[in-house]
């Protein structure tokens, strides 16, 4: 099995990983970062996104063997000393999650659209969130959150 | 106490841990020794096994144990049970119940049905194994349609089940109305279909089942919506005492009514997980969840309303043919029967009302409860005759309901449907929707349409509901000495935000600190009972019973209270956390009578430590009616057929509000679930394989953000029902009753110039871009 060496949330992490391996695979199993969900098996729902190198990547479409030397960030390493990022406080305070199974994906997206565009406006949320399927609600109330929380993050 | 009263937009307790990835859904729980199973599933819609081998699957690496259809019957296990309230048929025999078993015995009737469990070490080396099981199958005809299924000719799914019919049904008056429709001036008839569609949660369903040979106890977690009626489900399939099944619900991932069931999962995991002695984990994947996860709708349906020459309706006659798929699921009779009737006519004044519902059997996954079981379906039958009544009259489709909306001074009324309908205000409730909807600005918007070369539309569908599910729920709430307490239901969130809407209501009548307050749900070991979720009834029958609970506990904390105060219980007033004797001035705090309630020395003569403990029933004696309205403005592109809902506006009688941020949300969801069956989503077998075509995300079209309009809601708070104390009416499902309605007469208001006047659900746009089509050349 081929050796892989990362970071993952701040933490060097070393793993055996086989080579079928998918990266939600690794987290959730043999990191025990099971923040990040998975929801489908064709690359359509989002839920197990996650920044690889900063950049937002469905880690169900990624093998664990790629991520060698990669730096991964998880919704599990997006709060800071016990205080939520901007993005999560927005998601609290809109009502931008319910059952809470999409949300891990919806977050991670959100900050790397904000990351990505500065002068993110609403109909670029709704593009930017078309790989990110919610059943729960209606979208509105994320696309109010991601406004609020990107406005947070520019200061 | 106020921040976080009824009332209140209390943010959501629940969130922190699911915001931080620290949420705990049946696949993050990981027990020691954990092993792993598949489900193998037919792949005919019907067929015969005439052998199945699994004696080279048994000996690859990892395999543990195969349970098969073999198993069950050297086991002599029992089917699972159906339990829909509408079980007899018109002439008063029972329904046609086949047996429903955990896995295929020598017939398979869909495709995705259970034909044997692999269970191994690892999840790569059961599904390696469950490539090597052996099937020999003799393919039968299948048909997928229940229209189809019914004509004399068409493939038995069932040998001892003639023409696969399973129960008919009838309500209301068929003399009266056929009397109506015989003097009316205009009668008006439309065949419609309610499209079949799947609840799809981003949450697959999956278990984790064990059993302890020193106690001879099973434990169940499992993604479930209702841990009580589903552990008396496979214990009784498993011929064990309810005793003896631990089932808990952890966070679930959505549910809508396709997490409900008894499925058959959970008795195969149970099953083995005592004959390998070893916790098994399945976990079905998204190709899972569209083959056998519970369907819904599926109704084919002809409606007629018969008319005065004013506009006035006289008479509305329905006929419904549900496609139930191959079994009677849990309760799958009930909706197009008795569930679909209920709502029938929705919030109009009709006389004369006759309802005949069929339910028939195909080989298709079966159906059961899908947010609404009915209404939905009723709401968009009689919102489409409507729509076309006016068209064919020539009236204003807005002033035509207006006229016919049951008057505010007619309630309380019974409907020709027998539904108790008690309380609301129908036409404030519609004038306030329509004043939102900024009718004064259409025709500016339609013009900038009509110069992108695009058709502009508008509806407004008023619906009535009614909510459903178990009668009975539990709430019970344990102090501790520092103040907390712990609030025990029987009914569950998979998403609602019950963890928070709930302790509000403790915490209101109490005056205990919100954040001390700990929910516990989904737990048969937990409570005596418990209803689950289904019905919109987490609110209306969970929520009045914490709200019973928190009273009987405030008559108990009077009294010690008034020990306290040396005066009398009578006397004690609860404001701000403080009983204060309105005749002395004397006050002491609730939290001081909750640390008085652990120490003898402080009580009165008759209480005992832990006095304050309380566990309550309540009792739903009625079920209550959400009603409200929708209206639509959308865009149609006529060139490609797209549609693009713009704008859409929300006035929702709820009763009382406990939490309008969650509920905001639950209109929302709903809405976006019912824009999904308007424009998007269906289930698709094939007519002649019965192979199931939508059998994933890339073939099964959900809602994105980018296919939401923008949504207003209000609600009407002013017609609170006395039907349970809180004076809820249940939201949960509603916005699936007014969002497809709206959407597609608001499509069809957007063709009117091109002649078109039906298209059915889904409006793709192939199907609006050829409804065109067809006008155009009919036209010419």
């Amino acid at each position: 099995m081929p050796v892989i060496s990362l970071t993952v949330n701040g933490n060097p992490v070393t793993a055996d990983v086989e080579p079928r391996w998918l990266l939600s695979r690794l987290l959730r199993d043999h990191l025990g970062l099971t923040g990040t969900h998975v929801g489908c098996d064709t690359s359509q729902c989002g839920a197990c996104v996650i920044h690889v190198d900063g950049k937002p990547v469905k880690s169900c479409a990624m093998l664990a063997a790629q991520a060698d030397g990669a730096q991964i960030t998880t919704i599990e390493g997006l709060a800071q000393k016990g205080k939520l990022h901007p993005m999560q406080e927005a998601f609290r305070d809109n009502h931008a999650l319910q059952c809470g199974f999409c949300t891990p994906g919806m977050v991670m997206m959100s900050v790397a659209l904000a990351t990505e565009q500065p002068d993110l406006d609403e109909p670029a949320v709704r593009k930017g969130l078309e790989g990110n399927l919610c059943r729960c609600t209606g979208y509105q109330n994320i696309i109010n959150a991601v406004m609020v929380g990107a406005k947070a993050m520019r200061g | 106490m106020e921040k976080y009263g009824i009332g209140q937009p209390v943010r959501r307790k629940e969130d922190v841990r699911f915001l931080t990835g620290t949420g705990t859904y049946i696949d993050d729980i990981k027990p020691d020794n954990l092993i792993h199973a598949v489900v193998l599933r037919s792949p005919h819609a019907h067929a015969k096994i005439l052998d199945l081998d699994t004696s080279e699957a048994e000996t690859m690496p990892g395999v543990l144990c195969i349970v098969t259809g073999k198993d069950w019957v050297a086991e002599d296990f029992q089917p699972m049970p159906t339990k829909s309230a509408v079980n007899k048929k018109i002439d008063g025999t029972p329904l046609n119940q086949p047996p429903r078993h955990a896995i295929a015995i020598d017939r398979v009737r869909y495709v995705g049905e259970p034909v044997a469990l692999i269970v191994a070490e690892t999840l790569v080396q059961a599904q390696d194994a469950a490539e090597v099981v052996e099937v020999d199958y003799e393919e039968l005809e299948a048909v997928t349609d229940q229209i189809k299924a019914l004509e004399p000719g068409a493939p038995q799914i069932w040998d001892d089940i003639e023409g696969n019919f399973c129960i008919d049904f009838e309500l209301g008056d068929k003399e009266g109305t056929g009397k109506a429709f015989e003097t009316a001036d205009h009668v008006v008839k439309l065949k419609l279909r309610n499209q079949c569609v799947t609840a799809a949660p981003i949450e697959t369903r999956g278990a984790i089942a064990s059993y302890d040979k020193d106690t001879g106890k099973y434990f169940l977690q499992n993604a479930t919506q209702n841990v009580h009626a589903n552990r008396d489900t496979f214990a009784s399939v498993l011929k064990i005492p309810s005793e003896d099944l631990h089932h808990m619900a952890p966070d679930v991932g959505g549910g809508f009514g396709a997490k409900n069931s008894g499925y058959p999962e959970p008795s195969l995991l149970l099953y083995a997980a005592k004959k390998t002695d070893r916790p098994i984990k399945w976990i079905g994947d998204r190709n899972e969840s569209f083959a056998a996860d519970t369907h819904g709708r599926d109704q084919a349906t002809t409606v007629e309303m018969a008319l005065d020459k004013d506009g006035m309706f006289l008479g509305l006659r329905t006929r419904t043919v549900g496609n139930i798929g191959a079994y009677c699921w849990t309760v799958g009779p009930f909706t197009p029967t008795g569930g679909s009737a209920r709502t029938q006519g929705g919030p109009y004044y009709i006389p004369a009302m006759h309802y005949t519902g069929i339910a028939a059997f195909t080989n298709t996954m079966p159906l059961d409860p899908y947010r609404g079981a009915g209404r939905p379906e009723g709401s968009f039958q009689i919102e489409r005759i409507v729509e076309l009544a006016a068209r064919e009259l020539g009236m204003d489709p807005v002033e035509l309901r207006r006229k016919n909306l049951m008057p505010a001074d007619s309630l309380p009324r019974k409907t020709p449907m027998g539904l108790d309908v008690d309380t609301g205000n129908f036409p404030e409730v519609f004038e306030r929707t329509l004043k939102m909807s900024d009718r004064a600005g259409f025709a500016k918007r339609f013009e900038e349409s009509a110069r992108k070369g695009l058709r502009r539309g508008f509806a407004i569908a008023p619906y009535l509901e009614c909510t459903g599910g178990g009668p009975k729920e539990f709430a019970g709430v344990k102090f501790g000495k520092d103040g907390s307490a712990t609030l025990r239901v029987g009914s569950m969130s998979t998403g609602m935000g019950q963890e928070t809407s709930m302790p509000q209501i403790l915490s209101d009548t109490l005056g205990i600190d919100f954040e001390k307050i700990t929910y516990v749900q989904g737990d048969t070991d937990a409570t005596p009972i418990g209803g689950g979720h289904g019905g919109s009834r987490n609110m209306e029958v969970g929520g009045s019973a914490v709200l019973q609970c928190a009273r009987e506990v405030l008559v108990k904390a009077k009294q010690l209270a008034a020990h306290l105060l040396n005066s009398n219980a009578d006397d004690m007033e609860l404001k701000e956390s403080v009983f204060t004797d309105v005749k002395t001035d004397q006050n002491v705090s609730m939290a001081d009578v909750v640390a008085a309630s652990f120490d003898q020395s402080r009580l009165p003569d008759g209480m005992e430590a832990g006095a304050l403990d309380t566990d309550t029933i309540f009792e739903r004696e009625i079920i209550s009616c959400p009603n409200g309205c929708h209206s639509a403005e959308v865009e149609v592109d006529p060139e490609t057929g797209t549609v693009q809902v713009e704008h859409m506006w929300i006035v929702d009688d709820f009763g009382t509000i406990i939490n309008p941020m969650l509920a905001d949300g639950q209109v929302m969801g709903g809405v976006a679930q019912g824009l999904g069956q308007a424009l998007m989503e269906e289930i698709v077998y094939d007519e002649d394989s019965g192979q199931l075509v939508t059998g994933s995300l890339m073939d099964y079209a959900l809602p994105r953000a980018d296919s939401m309009p923008k949504m207003e809601m209000a609600f009407y708070e002013d017609a609170p029902t006395a039907k349970n104390p809180l004076g809820v009416k249940g939201s949960g499902e509603a916005g699936c009753c007014g969002a497809p309605p709206a959407i597609v007469n608001a499509v069809l208001d957007a063709l009117k110039e091109d002649g078109v006047t039906h298209i059915e659900m889904p409006l793709t746009p192939e199907k609006v871009w050829r409804a065109i089509q067809d006008a155009k050349q009919q036209g010419a």
